[in-house]
């Protein structure tokens, strides 16, 4: 077979088995579901940055001057809150000011200020909602479409809609917040009923091991060089002889080429994940700092700048070598002492270096992108799980509120320097009430963009035709370039 | 929440000119004629020959064997096992192979994993934190056991439903209980959200759905889920019945059930404790006596001598917050600014409900470190082997050794239980201090913050701040002997022989109390119960284990409920049984007992139809149906219902023994087949549907484990108890950080069946999860099979793999054959002559070792013929 197509999956779900043979016929498309575009696509790769714990949009990108007016008042919102926890204290202001930026004059809140610069680009969704205030079931939401797990994540429903752009890498990419999952861990970026293939591969840049089970381990000392290249080409002819004595079970063929390919990724994954070769101007854009600096143990700026600088950097070399989807983590899990979004305590503590860092790696990832021409077909999207209160928790904290957040995408197909969709006056929830952004709507545009009709990109488990978006979602037409 | 539904074609029969194959009764189907000594085969002929297609010879005796033990075991035969019967040319000897795979303990082992996957059975709670599940694991046991007992189909499937209230003294029935419990469970929605707030609703909601869905789809293959927000689209199932099979379990909640294994024990504990609960009652009657007894002189005195709530308010310090198990570690940390000398640390206990040491743990050390998190640390006192005897009103002082530090930790690792003075233990376990002080270059200093696992903030009373406010709480009341013997003089003269019966009622509990302590330690597992809980997490104990009402809700939204439903099956699947009769008074385990008794009706159409099938998907690799989880319209219909009515009548008439199930299949012919040849049927049934040959099948994750353990000779065979962790577990104390990568692949401990591996949901382990290992979220009734090269990497180069390659060659040193050996082992057959050169060859190049992972990678090792 001189295919590269090298995946193979037999479905476990009620396609009944996919046949190699459509999985080839595929291979124009790069081997994916559908055998063609639903509609002209805008975009080939996303990148999706999740904000985890919670990312304040008072505080960052959602101005509110009626906090500013009202800061310290005592918080009355008209009707009965549930807190999450207890955070009902009186109105607070944002921590930073905000200023105006770029030709479209976006209000930003200064921590994030080197977004201004490609704050054209962007089109800022004000009117999110979700169902919970419980992480977990909000990160599924936001990650799968559904509170609960089971349930694919976007990366895994992209790579399977449109397969792979280059077999020596992944499809579907999570760069995870170096110090550790946030909430649901690996289960986020799960192909779940899926095949297997579509799962996220997790990537440790600047580890030894930067793909799990990538290389032996160290302690193996007796594969040499020489005994991985002999055991590549005697064991393609063991197994080659094993599958010509079977003839008619693709599955065998599939297998010897998933080790070829295997040995491609060898050379492919270090390859691209090799920062040294890039010049300093644009590893100082990212924010990175010298290598083997030792950080203080407070949480601070620099040092999240650098983390993250380094994720976004990595995430355009693999965009360059084809890969699709690319899932960036901001933010571990509810540890001690706290390195995420889940400013219960103090809004400045964590947000101020998170933001700085998030927004330093993220403006160059842009710039960079565009410059290599790349922006125009590559979406990102901006998000977290919910927003937080506009009352305020203890003395400089906020609450969880799951009634409104922000997200924000920009290049390929998004119109920039646009802003859809409003909180109310203090917000805690949309200002229409009745006609919300939600997370299907944003999933639903992201595919759209693709050249994916949401409602068609399905897969039948236990008599349901899943789809990304359940039985939700509309194109949000208004950002759309 | 709604669902994406598709109609098919077929649903043209919703209006009832077609039933649809599942709703048909189950009746016994006439067995073809022919001259097959083996009923399944003429079945399987007899649909052949309708469409011409023909069998295949008999597999090798060879081929068949290592089929066979991986069918049944999981596990190769060992070549010595192989070669005896690839040398016994008796007929019977295939029957006898058979018999003995069945009866050995390795087949519940292999069965209870297929088991496990389609109930979506975990071992932490999945969601935020994902806590592990410590008591899990006598479930798995329990399928084990059951699948090696041959326990009568009928009752494994009773004793998961409700096995509590059937055999409520017996460890079947209440380790089969783990069956509710088996799936992922939202702790924050339960344990930090009320049951009131709409998250708390939410998450109740899932978790019964998570119930429902799984009895319904397990042992009926049956999608009830659907009906959630609407009516079923195709399979007649309303909302009112999806929301009627939720109120069966609506009282049930999850956590630990204490039980005892011996009958004895279980007989004299449950006396005990209805003693003890007597006695409570006449406690609690005669202090409630005491109180109308006494005068209002006695009761103006009796705040002088016991102080009142306002006087004693600066005497509280931190709290941690409740635990339901009293060996949960707790924490509490002072930060004293700067690392500083420490001469001696002080610890004041709090003094409350009557005891000056309210809250003090039984077991504790006292930890000191310069960083916050305590990566590094040293230990100034430890307490953990040993209780600690009562402190009293303290202080305990501990020395500094001339240490230096900035943080100073007190962990607890065995807590309090909550009480009144006098009241008896509860299960709300603390931990509680009044003030920690530290003394260093003789001066008392008072540090400057406080950190902890988790507290109680209920000021003024309860905070952390309070552990460090200068408030030591003794001494601080001062009584008046005067007052206390007046008090104590008047409190004689009108309750006098109502404080001897208090004393004396006081004392027969303590003493009950003593006897129950004095019994065996009873077994933990987790399961679905009444659970008896506090603060957010209340469960249904305080109400006796009244049901919840359940009310069906608007497309599924716990914001909109609509009419208020009780507990009934789905009607029509069971002919004639279309409600439960339950009486007004019943308990709430009576309603599952009720559904476990109608899903193992005779009548039931579906229970046995579903049980035969997957269990011939097994043994052929896809199912008769090939929709094990869906025997509704979207579904698939089956390729042979007159044979899998046979079985499933057969099953259920013969008791439903599934080793006389397995012994129908596997004695066929069809079983027996090559798994190539006949080309020419290719055209008519390309993918065998009609089995005109075996199917290859490629080992599942766990089975390519075990062969390799059993290959290099490490497999340890011990059966049951607790899970082996094949990870380190860092930062246990919020969200567990399960780290895979840091354990030893030489660790003795997981050298077990891949059965007993712990099983983490969020975190699933890297090469089994590359191997297509079932999702404990899920309910999987067939495995997922993709062939990627991240799973070549993990076959290649995974660390177990390696070592164990390692030991295969150190095992085989000294062997007149290493090679024959290390192939006879790995893939039940002898070295080929124009294979050995090349192997051989490869060994001397680059060693034994290196040998032994290729040969792991070799197809022909994963796959079976």
């Amino acid at each position: 077979m001189t295919n590269r197509r090298d995946f193979l999956w037999q479905s476990g779900g009620g396609l009944g088995g996919i046949a190699l043979s459509s999985l080839l016929g595929g291979e124009a498309q790069g081997g994916g579901f559908l055998q063609e575009a639903h509609h002209r696509p805008k975009a080939k790769r996303v990148i999706q940055l999740f904000m985890a714990g919670a990312a304040s949009h008072l505080d960052l990108f959602d101005y509110k001057p009626e906090l500013v007016k009202r800061h310290g008042e005592k918080s009355d919102f008209g009707e009965h809150v549930e807190a999450f926890q207890n955070g009902l204290g009186p109105w607070k202001k944002p921590v930073w000011d905000f200023a105006p930026h770029g030709a479209c004059g976006k209000l930003l809140g200064e921590t994030v200020s080197p977004l201004g610069e490609v704050v054209n680009d962007m089109a800022f969704i004000h009117n999110m909602t979700g169902k919970t205030g419980v992480h977990s079931q909000a990160t599924y939401l936001q990650a799968t479409g559904f509170d609960r797990p089971g349930f694919p994540g976007m990366g895994s429903w992209v790579s399977y809609g449109l397969g792979s752009l280059n077999d020596n890498l992944p499809t579907f990419v999570v760069l995870p917040d170096h110090r550790g999952y946030a909430s649901n861990g690996p289960k986020n970026w799960a192909s779940a009923f899926l095949p297997t293939v579509h799962q996220g591969t997790i990537i440790r840049p600047g580890t030894s091991e930067p793909i799990t089970h990538l290389f032996p381990h160290e302690s193996a000392k007796y594969l040499t060089p020489q005994a991985e290249k002999d055991a590549g080409s005697l064991l393609g002819k063991l197994n080659r002889k094993y599958a010509e004595q079977r003839s008619g079970d693709s599955r065998l063929e599939a297998r010897i080429q998933s080790y070829e390919l295997a040995a491609r990724m060898q050379l492919a994954a270090p390859e691209a994940l090799d920062l040294s070769g890039e010049p300093d101007y644009i590893k100082s854009m990212y924010g990175l700092s010298s290598d083997g600096k030792k950080w203080p143990k407070e949480i601070n700026w620099k040092e999240e700048a650098d983390a993250f600088g380094r994720k976004c950097l990595s995430a355009r070399r693999l965009l360059e070598r084809g890969v699709k989807f690319v899932q960036i983590w901001s933010g571990n899990d509810n540890g001690f002492p706290r390195r995420n979004w889940d400013s219960h305590e103090d809004i400045e503590r964590e947000h101020g270096p998170l933001s700085r860092g998030m927004a330093i790696g993220t403006a160059a990832l842009i710039k960079d992108l565009k410059q290599r021409g790349m922006l125009e077909d590559t979406v990102i999207l901006w998000t977290t799980e919910f927003g937080r209160m506009p009352s305020t928790q203890g003395s400089k904290g906020r609450d969880h509120n799951p009634h409104v957040f922000t997200n924000w995408l920009a290049g390929g197909g998004v119109r920039g320097g646009v802003t859809h969709g409003e909180s109310d006056e203090w917000g805690y929830k949309p200002a229409d009430r009745k006609n919300p952004t939600q997370v299907y709507d944003i999933h639903a545009t992201i595919l759209h963009l693709l050249g994916i009709d949401h409602e068609k990109l399905v897969f039948r488990k236990d008599s349901i035709d899943r789809r990304l978006t359940d039985v939700h979602g509309k194109v949000i037409q208004e950002i759309l370039a | 929440m709604r669902f994406a539904f598709v109609l098919l074609m077929t649903l043209i029969g919703l209006n009832g000119q077609e039933v649809w194959w599942s709703m048909q009764p189950l009746e016994r189907p006439e067995v073809p004629s022919g001259a097959e000594k083996v009923i399944v085969d003429r079945f399987i002929r007899a649909k052949q020959k309708q469409l011409g297609l023909t069998s295949s010879g008999a597999a090798e005796k060879r081929v068949l064997a290592r089929r066979l033990a991986f069918d049944l075991w999981g596990m190769p035969l060992s070549p010595k096992r192989m070669d005896t019967f690839v040398q016994d040319e008796r007929p019977e000897a295939y029957r006898e192979l058979v018999d003995e795979l069945l009866a050995s303990p390795r087949y519940g082992e292999r069965w209870a994993r297929h088991w496990l996957d389609v109930v979506h059975f975990g071992e932490t709670h999945g969601y935020d934190k994902d806590q592990p599940r410590n008591h899990a694991w006598p479930y798995r046991d329990y399928v084990i056991r059951a699948f090696n007992e041959d326990k009568p189909y009928a009752e494994f499937v009773r004793e998961q439903i409700a096995g509590d209230r059937l055999l409520p003294h017996r460890r079947d029935g209440i380790e089969a209980t783990g069956f509710l419990a088996a799936g992922p469970w939202d702790l924050i929605g339960h344990a930090e959200v009320p049951e009131s707030k709409i998250d708390g609703k939410v998450a109740r909601h899932l978790d019964r759905d998570d119930m429902v869905t799984a009895v319904m789809t397990t042992f009926c293959s049956f999608t009830v889920q659907c009906a959630q927000c609407h009516d079923h689209k195709a399979d007649p199932v309303t909302m009112k019945d999806y929301y009627s099979l939720q109120s069966i379990f609506a009282a049930l909640d999850r956590s630990d059930r204490e039980y005892d294994l011996d009958p004895a024990v279980v007989d004299k504990r449950a006396n005990l404790v209805a003693q003890i609960s007597a006695k409570q009652s006449k406690l609690t009657k005669v202090r409630a006596d005491i109180d109308v007894a006494k005068t209002p002189e006695l009761k103006k005195l009796e705040k002088l001598v016991t102080g009142s709530e306002d006087k004693r308010s600066d005497r509280y310090g931190y709290h941690s917050q409740v635990s339901a198990q009293q060996d949960t570690v707790k924490w509490v940390q002072v930060d004293l600014g700067s690392s500083l000398p420490l001469g001696k640390v002080e610890i004041f206990t709090a003094d409350e409900y009557g005891f000056p040491d309210f809250g003090f743990p039984h077991r504790f050390r006292v930890e000191i470190s310069d960083d916050e998190e305590f990566v590094t640390k040293s230990i100034l006192a430890d307490q953990t082997e040993a209780d600690f005897s009562r402190p009293g009103a303290g202080p305990i002082v501990i020395k500094g050794q001339g240490k230096k530090a900035r943080f100073v930790r007190i962990v607890a690792t065995k807590l309090w239980s909550r009480r009144h003075k006098g009241g008896p233990l509860s299960n709300d376990w603390i931990f509680a201090l009044s003030e920690v002080k530290v003394i260093s270059n003789g001066k008392s200093l008072i540090p400057k913050k406080v950190e902890a696992l988790d507290s109680i903030q209920a000021m003024p009373r309860w905070g952390r701040a309070n552990l460090i406010d200068g408030k030591t709480g003794t001494g601080v009341l001062k009584i008046d002997p005067k007052e206390k013997e007046r008090y104590d003089h008047l409190l004689q003269k009108h309750a006098g022989s109502l404080l001897k019966k208090e004393k004396q009622f006081a004392d027969e509990v303590k003493e009950l109390e003593r006897k129950v302590s004095a019994l065996p330690k009873p077994k933990r597992v987790y399961v679905a119960k009444v659970h008896h809980g506090n603060g957010n997490f209340m469960g249904r104990g305080h109400v006796n284990g009244k049901p919840r009402e359940i009310r069906i809700l608007n497309r599924g939204d716990v914001t909109s409920p609509l009419d208020v439903v009780g507990p009934a099956p789905v009607p029509g699947i069971v002919e004639g049984v279309n409600s439960f009769d339950l009486p007004a008074n019943h308990l709430e385990g009576d309603r599952r007992v009720a559904l476990a008794n109608w899903v193992v009706h005779p009548k039931n159409k579906l229970t046995w139809r579903s049980i035969v099938n997957r269990v011939w998907q097994q043994h052929f690799g896809v199912g008769l149906v090939e929709t094990a989880n869906d025997f509704g319209r979207i579904g698939e219909k089956p390729i042979n219902p007159e044979l899998l009515d046979w079985l499933a009548v057969e099953f259920r008439d013969g008791g439903g023994s599934l080793k006389k199930l397995h012994r129908m299949i596997l004695l066929s012919e069809t079983y027996r087949q090559k798994s190539s040849g006949r080309p020419e049927n290719a055209s008519v049934d390309g993918s065998n549907r009609f089995l005109w040959r075996q199917n290859r099948r490629r080992l599942e994750a766990e089975v390519v484990r075990d062969t390799v353990l059993m290959v290099a000779g490490k497999m340890n065979l011990k059966m049951g108890g607790p899970s082996f962790q094949d990870f380190i577990i860092e930062k246990p104390q919020h969200s567990p950080h399960y780290q895979y990568h840091k354990a030893d692949p030489d660790d003795p401990a997981t050298h077990r069946r891949a059965i007993y591996r712990f099983l983490v949901r969020s975190q699933p382990q890297p090469f089994m999860d590359a191997l297509d290992c079932a999702d404990p979220s899920l309910l999987v009734d067939k495995r997922s099979e993709t062939t990627t090269s991240l799973q070549a990497l993990a076959m290649l180069n995974n660390r177990f793999i390696l070592r164990m390659a390692e030991h295969v060659a150190v095992d085989l040193k000294g062997k007149d054959d290493p090679v024959g050996e290390l192939i006879a082992r790995s893939l039940g057959r002898p070295v080929r002559p124009e294979e050995r050169g090349l192997l051989e060859g490869y060994a001397s190049s680059h060693g034994m070792a290196a040998l032994v992972r290729l040969v792991f990678n070799m197809s022909e090792f994963s796959y079976v013929d």
